[in-house]
């Protein structure tokens, strides 16, 4: 690392994590100038429990909630437009974003309209100008988290806006929520979190605050996910999971977009596939390229993967490579422990081929579209270890 | 059509019961103990004349208040309000309370994951946190007070028997 390079690092979220974490809530939003928060979630993927633990958690608070539970599977500008108004009338000050993905893209979206005074959310496109502190948003992450979540960007029907003001002010994650319904679920976030940890890592040589991070990231990901995902009842190791996806957000927020993250997106947002499982799939490809390519950022890849013996232990040369076969390791474990409960391949997902070729037209208009497009053509039914046999 | 579902933070009877008859005896155990303990005398001795100090849960209480008055370390009952604090310990909220107050997890280890806020000189607020483990260990049997103490002493079993009924009957008489 070089101390005399030029970096800029934002991170304004503040986390809370551990036992009973949802219950700081109430002292945390007083903190924040805040008595009245509206909850958006999504029951039908959060589940009925999750939300009455959140509401509970203010239980000799004093405080009163709004809540609304029906947000749906995609940011829907007519909804947002109706909790504005409710929002304004009802004299709500803060919003807590109880769950992942979309929830938190709805919750950061409403939070601009509400904060910025924006009646026509179909106005906001990636050119709007957000600079300015919002209102004071939460959010309180479930397994099925993606990593966006702590991110600065809000994703609004293919469009996507970026400002550090849409990063929350405040994530609070909590053994109780962050219980993996299905191993799938508590898989497909431990790989989203890692995919962009990863991207994260070998970029951020010139930036120690991003690397910290993404090292973190990498580290819980490489200790806790096997076991979580061979439990996903656990609490430990799903809690450890959850805080990976919160830390690779911070660590990808400022970056450039990424092979790994953009697949995952594209998959997300057109077949509603969650971004972990496809950047499963893609990880080992990917890596392969760089390696062949360069390989240059990967060696950096070997400490957090392995420890502090090992890394020292190899050659400089050869940590690139050595840092690939760790990963090529660790993914084969975890698909051995899964076996088929997760796709490895996009026809085992059940993605059908006139959907591969419309994933195909969007990412032609990338400027790296021919590289997406050959890394697709690759996972479509043909898993990393067939294809090496192949 | 109302979209949002208001609802209001029910409350925690049994648990914010416990924690108010929890800080009600311990603040009269420490006027107690500062009678019959050499220990903590010389805690309070080092500390200002008017010292205040509260203890209590965030937001709404209960509360606990200790403080010198003139020599004397008196519990001043379960009021903050308006009385200048030297120190004020809080615990974030009525959970994090019980979770301490019922020896699930220690002093030490609850401010270690933040569960508490300081308000006022560290060296004070380490005062009184050195005070309230010599009273639990006072007022609880050791297999307890070893959960709610960083370090359990070692004392003669004279000091410990001694000490125990002294405070105990002092805290139960408030005197």
């Amino acid at each position: 690392m070089n101390s005399d390079s030029c970096f800029t690092f934002t991170c304004p979220v503040k986390t809370n994590s551990g036992n009973i974490a949802l219950e700081n809530l109430p002292v945390e939003l007083s903190g924040l100038n805040a008595g009245k928060p509206l909850v958006v979630t999504n029951i039908a993927k959060v589940g009925r429990k999750a939300v009455r633990t959140l509401t509970g958690a203010f239980g000799d608070s004093g405080m009163s909630l709004g809540v609304f539970d029906s947000l749906g599977d995609k940011v829907d500008p007519a909804l947002i437009e109706q909790l504005r108004t409710t929002f304004i009338e009802e004299e709500y000050d803060s919003i807590i974003a109880l769950g992942g993905g979309t929830i938190v893209d709805s919750a950061k979206i409403l939070n601009l309209t509400v904060s910025l005074k924006i009646t026509d959310v179909r106005n906001l496109s990636a050119q709007t100008p957000v600079n300015r502190n919002l209102l004071p948003l939460v959010v309180v992450p479930t397994a099925d988290a993606t990593g966006l979540e702590t991110a600065q960007f809000a994703r609004l029907n293919g469009a996507v806006l970026s400002s550090e003001y849409l990063a929350p002010v405040l994530v609070v994650i909590d053994p109780r929520l962050t219980r993996g319904k299905d191993v799938k679920t508590i898989y497909a976030t431990g790989l989203a979190a890692l995919g962009r940890a990863l991207e994260s890592h070998i970029i951020a040589k010139e930036n120690p605050f991003r690397q910290a991070y993404s090292f973190a990231a990498i580290r819980f990901i490489r200790d806790n996910l096997p076991a979580a995902v061979r439990n996903p009842d656990d609490k430990k190791t799903t809690l450890a999971v959850i805080n990976a996806a919160v830390m690779s957000g911070c660590a990808f927020s400022g970056t450039e977009a990424r092979p790994l993250h953009k697949l995952g997106q594209v998959f997300q947002e057109m077949l509603k596939i969650h971004p972990g499982i496809i950047m499963g799939m893609c990880l080992p490809h990917i890596l392969d390229d760089y390696l062949h390519r360069d390989g240059n950022g990967l060696a950096s890849l070997l400490h957090p993967l392995t420890g502090d013996e090992e890394f020292a232990q190899t050659p400089e040369a050869q940590r690139a490579g050595a840092a690939v076969s760790v990963l090529h390791r660790f993914m084969a474990d975890l698909h051995s422990a899964l076996g088929k409960d997760v796709p490895q391949t996009l026809r085992e997902a059940g993605v059908p081929l006139y959907a591969i070729e419309d994933i195909f037209e969007v990412l032609d208009v990338d400027p790296n579209g021919v590289y997406l497009r050959s890394v697709v053509e690759r996972i479509r039914d043909k898993t990393p270890m067939a294809e090496k046999k192949g | 059509m109302e979209i949002v579902e208001v609802v209001r933070a029910g409350g925690k009877p049994f648990k914010r019961a416990y924690v108010s008859i929890f800080l009600w005896f311990t603040g009269r155990a420490i006027q107690a103990a500062a009678k019959v303990d050499e220990q903590v005398r010389r805690e309070f001795n080092s500390l200002p004349d008017d010292f205040t100090f509260s203890l209590g849960v965030l937001p709404d209480g209960p509360w606990m208040v200790i403080g010198r008055e003139k020599g004397q370390v008196k519990y001043l009952g379960g009021d903050p309000e308006g009385r200048h604090l030297h120190v004020r310990l809080a615990m974030k909220n009525i959970e994090t309370a019980f979770l301490i107050l019922s020896f699930r997890e220690s002093t030490a280890l609850a401010t270690a994951r933040n569960r508490l806020i300081t308000e006022g000189e560290v060296p004070q607020a380490l005062a009184m946190i050195r005070v309230m483990d010599i009273v639990e260990v006072y007022l609880l049997p050791k297999m307890i007070a070893r959960l709610a103490v960083k370090r359990y002493p070692s004392w003669t079993p004279g000091r410990k028997f001694f000490g125990r009924i002294g405070i105990y009957s002092r805290a139960m008489l408030g005197i």
